[in-house]
């Protein structure tokens, strides 16, 4: 399977990209590329495009209170590497007053794709992946997509693809931005107070937050409120919180109507709390 | 004296909150629930003996994985070979997905070939608010004095793939073996994984 998968890796053939959505229950996958082709020595932007029927959604890294994250397993020419995937600002969907995070309608997980320096020119290289997914309106249903991708190898700069310009900078849009604000977490009782302060500090208003490590907030929306210069994040502690992670990775979202974008906030987490007993 | 008999006092204070939620090593809440055979069904009956708590939805894809790989079931036979009481208990509201009646339950016991002492309808799904039940399955083991010891995951790999079974730690066997035995349980909470519950409004 494995020397197949290399021995077709990559092979001359003609120089366009070539992919195929397939169409599962409730939603379609795809892999698409930023650009029509592929330089020796540099990285390049592909993605999962996942189109979900309306209502129906699929997960961010930490799902919530119930559900799965979309996963993908590369299959990729010899000295080929995928980095992990670029996760978007999540969405918070309510779901019979138990919380999901995830995505619906048209989105693109990012994946930035290593290729060798010592690939020629002229050959094409054959990108493999399964997707696995969990794609939910109130009942369930598991997905799974094997995908490929073939993009030529070219010396010079490659062009974007036109039909997944849009696409790609939305899934730009889509993610958190890094910031240097300070932040110290406090366990009190039941709840995670996490005081945050900085440069460029967002208004409290229509905020939303999600702890990318799960089993630290117990995933109801969290009460969110700006005090002088700092902003106050107040969230329920997980029933299932034991050791406190080392950072807490806390993402901010902005209300929709600012179009949707969001920031990252890397905290230490304050080792006060006790595991659970 | 005096300062035990206040710490005592704040520790029972502590162990009532006023949002009850189910905690590890504190009383598990009693609840009276009517089974798919008409019985009333009540965590207090069983005082003596130790109770395990599955939350179900026969149509979820990660009930079926458990069902389908026989996991589920031998689990149940497991547990009633050791005098464990199984209680598998279906919180889905009337008109949601996998909700069941009486003989919807009966029928659906008997093709599965479920081994748990009853099968409960909490179709108003008050005991499954009351224990917190998010995801379908969402396990719980109770001791015989009536004690939550395990409350999460079937296992340890959330996924919907019945591959995964065998390479996984199953919490609930595990606890049920230490308990058994007369140890503590080693791993006493997991972030439950699965659907989740339909409960009505």
């Amino acid at each position: 399977m494995r020397m197949a998968a290399t021995m077709f890796g990559i092979c001359l053939a003609s120089a366009t990209a070539f992919a195929q959505a397939v169409q599962s229950d409730h939603v379609s996958a795809e892999l698409i590329g930023e650009h029509l082709a592929l330089v020796p020595g540099q990285s390049t932007q592909v993605g999962l495009l996942l189109r979900h029927e309306a209502h129906w959604h699929t997960y961010w890294t930490n799902p919530g209170d119930s559900g799965l994250p979309t996963t993908i397993a590369w299959n990729l020419p010899p000295g080929f590497k995928a980095q992990d995937i670029e996760w978007p600002l999540p969405k918070r969907f309510d779901v019979g007053g138990l919380y999901n995070f995830g995505y619906d309608d048209e989105l693109v997980l990012p994946v930035a794709i290593d290729v060798p320096a010592d690939v020629k020119p002229g050959a094409k290289a054959h990108l493999a992946a399964t997707a696995k997914w969990l794609v939910c309106r109130e009942e369930c249903i598991p997905g799974n997509a094997s995908l490929v991708l073939d993009l030529p190898i070219v010396a010079g700069p490659a062009k974007p693809d036109p039909r997944w310009i849009k696409q790609f900078a939305n899934a730009r849009l889509m993610q958190p931005q890094a910031t240097a604000w300070k932040g110290e977490t406090e366990v009190k009782d039941d709840r995670i107070v996490i005081t945050l302060r900085g440069a460029g500090i967002p208004p409290a208003q229509g905020l939303d937050a999600f702890a990318a490590q799960r089993k630290v907030f117990d995933n109801k929306a969290p009460q969110i409120e700006r005090i002088g210069d700092a902003l106050i994040v107040s969230s329920g502690k997980s029933e299932y919180f034991g050791t406190s992670p080392a950072t807490l990775d806390l993402l901010l979202t902005a209300p929709a109507a600012a179009g949707q974008r969001g920031w990252r906030v890397r905290i230490p987490f304050a080792d006060a709390a006790a595991p659970a007993p | 004296m005096k300062p035990r008999l206040l710490m005592l006092a704040a520790a029972l204070t502590f162990a009532a909150p006023v949002f009850a939620k189910p905690v590890i090593g504190q009383p598990a809440p009693d609840f009276s629930v009517t089974d798919s055979a008409g019985k009333t069904q009540t965590l207090s009956a069983y005082k003596g003996k130790i109770v395990v708590l599955e939350w179900n939805n026969p149509e979820c894809p990660f009930v079926r994985k458990h069902y389908g790989a026989g996991n589920m079931q031998k689990q149940q036979g497991g547990a009633a070979a050791e005098e464990v009481v199984w209680l598998t208990i279906n919180s889905g509201a009337e008109g949601k997905q996998g909700h069941l009646d009486a003989a919807a339950a009966n029928a659906y016991v008997a093709q599965v070939g479920g081994k748990e002492a009853a099968y409960l309808i909490d179709a108003d799904g008050k005991t499954g608010h009351a224990y917190d039940a998010k995801t379908t399955p969402h396990m719980y083991v109770i001791d015989k004095d009536g004690t939550l010891r395990y409350m999460g995951g079937i296992d340890s790999i959330p996924s919907t793939d019945k591959e995964d079974i065998a390479k996984a730690t199953q919490y609930v066997d595990q606890a049920l073996a230490e308990l058994t035995a007369g140890k503590p349980v080693s791993v006493s909470t997991s972030e439950p994984y699965g659907c989740s519950v339909k409960y009505g409004s």
